[in-house]
């Protein structure tokens, strides 16, 4: 599995991660706005609900297959027990988007849970970030 | 301001979802810089080819030297 991630990367499995990484939380961000609208919080004018609703749940299914991606890429190259506090945030994410999951097929009176479920996934995806490839790109110091 | 229609909206929210990723993409590997395996190795090559090319200069030079001293 290590060679095959390696000869995927072509040696850049660091930076591979990094950019898929860096996507993931721009997509993520962009969910955050369409849920805004999709709940009505945020009223566009050239936007309805509806549609925001269809996107953002067809960019968060791309958002699950990177993040799927990245973490077989990570714990499968980098393995588990180096990884502190991004290994940790990084387990809470999955988790959480595995609950998120079930919640919005489920669907029924725990959607209320929706908007709190994504406001906390999307902060895990900052902290995951923040730990692995912030510390990379050299952000937040 | 009256909505555009259904699949515009889509298409729009698509691509602006595409957007952010090329945008992601392009941010990250600029700060990157040269530190692909790649453009390392092709900077390592270029590196080589200097060195054995100055190696061939001396090569020469010391031959045609030695071709002086011994008619």
């Amino acid at each position: 599995m290590e060679q095959l991630i390696d000869e995927l990367t072509r040696g850049n499995v660091t930076e591979v991660k990094v950019v898929l990484a860096t996507v993931i939380l721009a997509l993520a961000v962009y969910q955050l706005l369409l849920a805004a609208v999709a709940y009505g919080w945020l009223r566009l004018p050239f936007l309805e609900s509806a549609t925001a609703s269809w996107t953002h749940r067809a960019s968060g299914d791309a958002i699950v297959v990177l993040t799927v991606l990245v973490a077989t890429a990570c714990l499968a190259y980098y393995g588990f027990e180096d990884g502190g506090a991004h290994a940790v945030f990084g387990c809470i994410l999955l988790g959480a988007i595995a609950v998120k999951v079930v919640v919005v097929r489920v669907g029924g009176r725990i959607s209320v849970l929706l908007p709190l479920l994504g406001i906390s996934v999307l902060t895990l995806f900052g902290l995951t970030w923040l730990t692995s490839a912030g510390d990379f790109l050299g952000v937040g110091g | 301001m009256r909505r555009p229609p259904q699949t515009i909206q889509i298409l729009g929210s698509v691509l602006v979802a595409l957007a952010i990723v090329a945008v992601a993409i392009a941010v990250v590997t600029a700060h990157f810089g040269p530190t692909s395996t790649a453009e390392l190795e092709a900077r390592e090559d270029v590196v080589k080819e200097r060195v054995e090319q100055r190696e061939e200069r001396r090569e020469a030079r010391e031959e045609a030297r030695e071709e002086r001293l011994d008619p």
